[in-house]
């Protein structure tokens, strides 16, 4: 599903992703884990596309199509999905407007006929209710004055109502209490554990991983994966930390 | 007609305004008829309808009800355009604790000349009306109005000027009583130029004043604010939210004062005056200006200036919105800050289509 | 010339003894003759020695002036001026000596006390006889201090000079900057002092150095009386830094009513300037009568690459205060920074903010005004912020605080915003507020007086610019807020 191959990347003309190359099937996911400063939230910006994000050289595809050659929200409209570690507030529209607008958008360029109100209200009411965000909150303007935990559920609700291929989720687990932990995980899981979808998970931490089993573990240092293994070398690296493993 | 010496940048309230066109377009001859759509707000009960066509009633488009037309009692002017308006025009005249059925919907359309038109609005205690007032066309249209609430009186008054050339020069007069309420929401969502100028007067107890609205520029086009709200007397309340948006090459400009007079204690006056920048050569001004005499008053102001956040942008893309309809729904979603705050619904709907319309590009219900 | 300022011109000449109507370098009378006049600004120049391009270049200032007009558009209520009745060169006036500090007016002196300043320095400051020497000695190891400060300045390459002396001794330095800044032509106040500038400071931090000292330290000792009309000149070189820290805490009593000082900095690439003032001059008495008109521009010039320029200010004296110290961020990366504490008591009028400038990339600017009106006296606050079309990224935050003591006093509040670059991010807040019976009444149930609880509320709502002064005067700033307070509350 997704190819990167000898990806460099630079922010500010500065190098940060130093040939990275990855595999990613349907059905799998893979975490991605690394200390501070190793290029995990630049991966996550150039496979989703933001500005000022620079790859310098290498390859990405995503179902066959060059993805480095698509607009972000052409991505999108294409089944990738991008979980913010900082989700962005809004202030004056809605997660109700914004969300409909954005799943409208992708429908029209994928050709599909729009959602109508009343399948979206359903939609969006499912997916609020399973991560325990209120329809009331769905009319709020998109994650302000929302709690960090809540703006990470609410990451998982769009995930669920636009219902990508591939979810990229960058820190997805970071500053959330153990129970927000459990809903965000179990969301993840619901939504994306399918035979015809995959995950990239880019965490610094074990504990997402206990709950969302990953299939491949890479540890991401210097800009590039420096070794690649099966779930246990998630506990390696909780255990003997990335110094270690990343020398 | 001949027009007297226009202010210059040099004078302090006039610095961001540009009236070189009014000469040339206050020497046109009007092109005359009445325009094919005329956008009647629609509402469950029709209130009283006037149309201007170039200054001059059309008595067949319009049904004045309780509004009076002809000589208007209204003090002179010393304001330089202000100044021009001559003794007819509209009154509107309530007694004491009534309130006419449905909107007062006025629309001013100009066929490219000059026009200057007095009003009066003159609520008397408890008396409630909402008025909408609309402006067409090309030409340069010229009011004043002198607004006179007294004690519990209510006034809605938003204005849409939707012209779509010209020049559109609105000035007000408004004293407010003890307990009344004057809400202003003026929507430039045209082509013409602006000039906004407001002075209102919290000369009763209590008084609540909102004047405020949204200008929209792209092109050449200027808009230019100059509100001052004065609270003379203890309690009042004061709001002024101001959103602008300059595309092209064009300007916006807003300078809004709140004065507290001395002993007009426990005042609480605030100003939020924002701009957007939508390209590389346009221009946003601000003067959000407090004056402050008393000492037991709360009063405050914000201003901002910048373009579309970058941050809400990409995170639109990452959700599959492209970038021009994601910049369409955060712009309307900073306009709707100011025309969110009519209370009218009817009117507040049809606001903020005009706004949505003119994001959307196109001409705004004037073709 | 007329008949009447001829017959002053020559009352003055007889006033001062030896008088010749020339333009000798060696003049010893006190004063220029009464008025202002092409003569006066070349008997100004010749007694100070200055070459002829200096000449010049006051007399195209005066020519320039006299086609100016007094500005109007501030806040202010400005008695009309007689330029001809007054004085425009004076040799500093000799205070009357004391023979101890029981001499001093016991007001002054409950002054310093309350300011904490040592007793030594308190007989620098009033005069007393003989306390020079003690004071240095006192206060430091022996030897003059001046002296002491002086070398180690030159050993660092640092020119810091009179104006006079650096027009004598750097002309192509001063010639290259003077004006540069704040042209001849600025504004009326400008181009007056353009013309008659009495006396002033020169500093020049060559490439690459640190200024070793605060230059705050050195005044502190002189308390340098630069008359009128002083010129002030800052030129940091690339990579510099210096802090220079004008006025003093303790009251300055000077007759001149009118105050039209110049200062112009100049930051090239990498350089910092750190500028403070503590304004005290007398503001008049309580019912207004008297003090100081304080006219004064002050602008710096960031031209440079990541230059810096900061200026700080607590101003609480003068009978008006007129002054907007700005800066023109041209350099890329540039930096400006305006911190202000205006307080005005009784009748006192001011009228001041600052200006940003952005032409250049990635210049940034962070304006945080504290007005304190009290009494019946007027505190404006006026700010411009304008964004060039080629300046991109430019970020400004502006903070302007108003803070009223009773109800016959005025804050204002009037910025101004204009920007023509749309990545610029530009923020301004403003609040007004007041001393609540509450915070009043807590502070004064835990046995502050109430003096002490105003001047302890009045130092909190000010501290964020308190704290951006050098740290000796930080502590008297704060003190001095509390005395200028006195009365204002009750």
């Amino acid at each position: 599903m997704l190819n990167i191959t000898n990806l460099h990347a630079a922010v500010d003309d500065k190098p940060i992703l130093k040939g990275l190359s990855l595999s990613v099937n349907a059905g799998e996911v893979h975490a991605i884990m690394g200390p501070n400063g190793a290029g995990k939230s630049t991966l996550g910006y150039v496979l989703g596309g933001r500005e000022g994000y620079e790859v310098t050289d290498g390859t990405v595809t995503f179902d066959g199509k060059d993805l480095l050659d698509m607009a972000a929200d052409e991505r999108a409209a294409a089944g990738l999905f991008l979980g913010f570690q900082y989700p962005v507030e809004i202030p004056g529209v809605s997660n109700v407007q914004f969300l409909r607008t954005a799943m409208n958008a992708q429908r029209r360029a994928r050709g599909e006929v729009e959602i109508s109100a009343g399948d979206f209200l359903r939609l969006s009411r499912a997916q609020a209710d399973a991560l325990g965000i209120s329809m009331d909150m769905m009319k709020r303007p998109v994650n302000v004055g929302f709690s960090g935990g809540e703006k990470k559920r609410n990451e998982m609700v769009q995930m669920g109502i636009l219902d990508p291929k591939l979810a990229v989720l960058d820190e997805t687990d970071s500053g959330l209490d153990i129970d927000a932990l459990r809903v965000v995980g179990e969301g993840i899981n619901r939504i994306m554990r399918k035979p015809d979808k995959a995950v990239l998970l880019i965490t610094h931490y074990q504990r997402l991983l206990d709950i969302v089993q990953p299939d491949f573990v890479h540890v991401l240092a210097g800009g590039r994966i420096v070794r690649s293994g099966g779930p246990e070398l998630a506990h390696e690296l909780e255990r003997e930390g990335y110094g270690a493993i990343a020398a | 007609m001949t027009l007297l010496a226009l202010p210059s940048n040099r004078e302090e309230s006039w610095r961001w305004s540009d009236l070189s066109a009014l000469p040339e377009i206050a020497a046109r001859q009007p092109q005359g008829g009445v325009p094919e759509r005329l956008p009647w707000l629609d509402c469950a009960t029709g209130g009283p309808r006037l149309l201007f066509v170039d200054g001059r009633l059309v008595a067949a488009e319009s049904n004045p009800g309780i509004v009076g037309i002809g000589a208007v009692d209204i003090a002179p002017s010393d304001h330089a355009l202000a100044r021009l308006v001559g003794h007819e025009g509209w009154t509107l005249r309530l007694a004491s604790g009534h309130a006419p059925l449905g909107l007062v919907q006025v629309i001013h359309a100009s066929t490219g000349a000059a026009d200057h038109l007095p009003a009066r609005i003159e609520l008397d205690v408890d008396a409630q009306a909402s008025v909408v007032e609309t402006f067409l066309g090309h030409g340069w249209t010229n009011r004043l109005s002198e607004i006179t609430l007294y004690k519990g009186a209510r006034l809605m008054l938003a204005r849409r000027i939707l012209s779509e050339a010209g020049y559109v020069s609105l000035a007000d007069r408004v004293t407010i009583g003890e307990g009344a309420s004057f809400t202003l929401t003026t929507l430039a969502a045209g082509g013409a130029d602006t000039r906004l100028d407001g002075e209102v007067r919290l000369a009763g107890d209590a008084a609540y004043a909102e004047a405020g609205g949204a200008l929209l520029a792209r092109g050449r086009q200027r808009h230019d604010a100059n509100l001052v709200v004065r609270h003379e007397q203890p309690h009042g309340v004061s709001r002024q939210v101001w959103r602008s948006v300059a595309d092209d090459q064009a300007t916006c400009s807003v300078a809004a004062r709140v004065e507290v007079a001395r002993g007009a204690q426990k005042t609480d006056g605030e100003q939020s005056l924002k701009g957007l920048l939508l390209s590389r050569t346009g221009t946003i001004n601000s003067k959000p200006e407090l004056e402050i005499f008393a000492d037991d008053v709360k009063c405050a102001h914000g201003a901002t200036v910048g373009e579309l956040n970058r941050d809400a942008l990409f995170y639109f893309a990452s959700r599959g919105v492209p970038a021009e309809e994601a910049k369409a729904l955060l712009t309307g979603a900073f306009v709707a800050d100011a025309l969110e705050r009519i209370g009218e619904e009817a009117a507040r709907e049809a606001f903020l289509q005009d706004a949505g319309a003119w994001l959307a590009g196109k001409q705004a219900d004037t073709e | 010339m007329s008949d009447v300022r001829n017959r002053e011109a020559q009352e003055a000449a007889e006033r001062a003894a030896t008088y010749e109507w020339g333009f000798t370098s060696d003049i010893e009378q006190e004063f220029a003759p009464k008025g202002l006049s092409e003569d006066t600004v070349r008997f100004i120049s010749a007694k100070k020695n200055e070459p002829e391009w200096m000449l010049e270049w006051r007399l195209k200032a005066y020519a320039k002036w006299l086609e100016m007009r007094a500005p109007d558009w501030a806040k202010l209520n400005v008695p009309p001026i007689d330029y001809q009745d007054a004085y425009y060169y004076a040799a500093p006036k000799k205070k009357p000596e004391l023979k101890s500090l029981d001499e001093l007016d016991p007001e002054i002196r409950r002054t310093y006390e309350k300011l904490g300043i040592p007793i030594e320095e308190q007989k620098v400051l009033a005069g007393v006889e003989g306390a020079r020497k003690v004071a240095v000695d006192a206060v430091f190891d022996s030897v003059s201090v001046a002296t002491t400060f002086r070398e180690e300045l030159k050993k660092a390459g640092v020119i810091f000079l009179s104006i006079s002396e650096a027009i004598r001794e750097y002309p192509e330095l001063v010639k290259k900057w003077l004006g540069r800044v704040v042209p001849i032509h600025d504004n009326y106040f400008a181009t007056l002092n353009s013309a008659v500038f009495s006396d002033g400071t020169f500093v020049y931090i060559p490439e690459g150095v640190r200024c070793p000292m605060e230059l705050s330290t050195y005044f502190r000792i002189n308390a340098a009386n630069t008359g009128q009309f002083e010129r002030t000149l800052i030129v940091a070189d690339k990579g510099s830094y210096v802090s220079y820290l004008e006025g003093c805490t303790a009251p300055m009593r000077d007759e001149n009513q009118l105050h039209a000082a110049v200062v112009e900095l100049v930051a090239l690439d990498d350089a910092e300037i750190k500028y403070s003032t503590v304004q005290n001059w007398y503001p008049g008495d309580a019912e207004g009568k008297g003090g100081i008109y304080n006219f004064v521009t002050k602008r710096a010039l960031c031209q440079g690459r990541n230059s810096k320029v900061s200026w700080t200010q607590v101003e609480t004296g003068s009978a008006i205060t007129w002054k907007y110290p700005s800066c023109v961020l041209a350099g890329e990366n540039s930096v400006g920074e305006f911190y202000s504490v205006a307080l005005t008591n009784n009748r006192q009028q001011a009228d001041t903010g600052t200006k940003m400038i952005h032409l250049g990339r990635n210049s940034r600017s962070t304006i945080v005004s504290k007005g304190i009106s009290a009494g019946r006296s007027d505190n404006t606050y006026r700010g411009l912020v304008r964004v060039g079309p080629t300046a991109e990224n430019v970020r400004n935050f502006t903070q302007c605080d108003s803070l009223l003591l009773g109800d016959q006093c005025g804050a204002h509040t009037v910025p101004y915003i204009e920007v023509r670059n749309p990545s610029a991010q530009i923020e301004h807040e403003a609040t007004t507020s007041k001393i609540s019976e509450d915070q009043l009444f807590y502070a004064m149930s835990r046995g502050l007086s109430q003096e002490d609880a105003v001047a302890l509320i009045v130092n909190g709502f000010a501290r964020e610019v308190l704290q951006q002064l050098p740290m000796e005067f930080a502590v008297e700033a704060q003190k001095l807020l509390g005395i200028s307070l006195e009365g204002s509350v009750g």
